[in-house]
């Protein structure tokens, strides 16, 4: 019995441990992002609430899709919403004429290169790995 | 999305083709019916890094040859002035309402399958074909505003009518994570002969000056829903007066399983009785119904709908819909 029970606890231990949110990091391109944001006002630019940053580059957003692991966590840890609440929030704002849709990406390195390549664009990655991006802090801290 | 033209880092158009379209069914008079909806196009495209185009148009059933008709609905020129200010050039939803703005032909984001009787009754004007400038979420309040001067009302897309302007003046603010309260004023001089708005044939004989006062409140929660508007309209004419008439309709919403949420919704419009511009039909109407969110390109809605009209006295009916997003 004793060995059924901690068979138990051992199972969701890890179960939960499987479902604990990936550590997330914010890269951005060399143009327009500051080095530094607080995670309000990350939340504000993620969810298209900022059309220009303070040099005046055009705010771009980058996100891994909601299937992957970085995804998931920037789902739960950014919007508090579902994949298809997600997708509702974005058709509605592109409908209204209000904001350009997140581009998504299925891996990490894809996200990076255009992150490298687009003047303002700033996104989310599990890695930052290195190359020609900033690795942008926030409240101070270099993942969250 | 049927169309996506971009190119990473370079400075090339990023155009975009999306769509709304429904189907009903309805149980009326102990008949059964099955019709089509709309079928609404919008093109979003990048033209350089602070203009932007965005164009709708709808397709419905009308009296023509073909037996549907095309309308535009929107083509809204954008320029990015400054951070998150705006001028917006052509034809635009009337930043009235909540409600005129944010769904209008996005079926697919309707909380109910039909516009509230403030819409669908001709109270405001739908569109305005103009000028604007418009701010969104600046500050901590994410203050929204939106001031607009357009050929008013009895123009055409082409045209204005008289030598008249509409203008709109309206302010958002949200001052808590997803509520949002609003309020606007339009003022426009309709001159005699105009044809109201949506093709509606009335007529009247006499300059008048109106003025609509507009105010919305609304919360979109995890569980709860709540969306309520109302405007005022006062028709001033140097030979009769001042008439005012109200519209107004209260939307609740629960989600009571993952994808499943019950809503109800109150209307009531009442016109001056010696209105003479609206078409003097008080009304009211109380609906409730199931939405099936499967998932946010297709939602299913089953509706119970309740109407009393001074004209056409009670009618009930039963409407099943189901709208896509593509």
């Amino acid at each position: 019995m004793l060995a059924v029970i901690t068979s138990l606890i051992l199972f969701f231990a890890g179960f939960h441990g499987f479902a604990q949110d990936q550590n997330l990091s914010v890269i951005s391109n060399t143009k327009g992002v500051p080095d530094d944001m607080k995670m309000e006002d990350l939340r504000s630019v993620l969810k298209g609430e900022k059309q220009r940053w303070g040099d005046g580059t055009k705010v771009v957003v980058a996100l891994m899709k909601t299937n992957t692991p970085a995804g998931s966590s920037t789902l739960k840890k950014i919007y508090g919403m579902t994949s298809d609440e997600l997708n509702k929030y974005w058709l509605a704002l592109v409908f209204q004429g209000k904001a350009k849709a997140p581009a998504f990406f299925n891996s990490a390195a894809e996200l990076q290169v255009f992150v490298e390549q687009t003047p303002g664009a700033i996104g989310i990655v599990d890695s930052p790995g290195s190359g020609n991006h900033k690795k942008i802090t926030i409240d101070g801290k270099k993942t969250f | 999305m049927l169309m996506n033209i971009s190119w990473y880092g370079s400075e090339a158009q990023d155009t975009q083709i999306k769509g709304f379209v429904d189907v009903l069914t309805t149980y009326q008079d102990d008949k059964l019916s099955f019709g089509l909806g709309e079928q609404d196009l919008f093109i979003t495209s990048e033209l350089t890094d602070r203009i932007t185009f965005l164009g709708e148009s709808v397709f419905k059933f009308g009296m023509s040859p073909t037996s549907f008709n095309v309308s535009i609905e929107r083509i809204v020129l954008k320029y990015n002035f400054k951070g998150n200010h705006n001028i917006l050039i052509g034809k635009h939803h009337t930043p009235l309402n909540y409600w005129n703005d944010t769904y209008h032909h996005g079926r697919v984001f309707f909380p109910t399958i039909y516009r509230p009787l403030l819409f669908s009754s001709n109270v405001i004007p739908l569109h305005t074909t103009g000028i604007g400038v418009q701010g969104e979420n600046l500050g901590k309040l994410k203050l929204g505003y939106d001031v607009m001067a357009g050929n008013g009302i009895g123009s055409s897309d082409i045209s204005d009518n008289d030598k008249y302007k509409s203008l709109t003046a309206a302010l958002h603010i949200k001052p808590f994570e997803k509520w949002r309260v609003g309020g606007s004023v339009y003022y426009d001089k309709i001159s005699p002969g105009f044809i109201t708005h949506h093709g509606s044939a009335d007529t009247v004989d006499f300059v008048i000056t109106q003025l609509i006062y507009s105010g919305s409140l609304s919360y979109f929660g995890k569980r709860f829903e709540l969306l309520t508007e109302g405007s005022l309209v006062t028709n001033s004419m140097d030979s009769i007066g001042t008439t005012t008439s109200v519209a107004f309709y209260g939307y609740g919403g629960i989600k009571f399983a993952k994808k499943f949420t019950g809503y109800a919704r109150y209307d009531l419009i009442n016109f001056d009785t010696n209105e003479i511009y609206f078409d003097n039909d008080n009304k009211m109407t109380v609906l409730a119904g199931i939405r099936f969110q499967v998932n946010y390109l297709v939602v299913v809605k089953l509706e119970y709908q309740y109407d009393e009209s001074d004209r056409n006295g009670i009618n009930n009916m039963v409407t099943g819909q189901v709208a896509i997003g593509f």
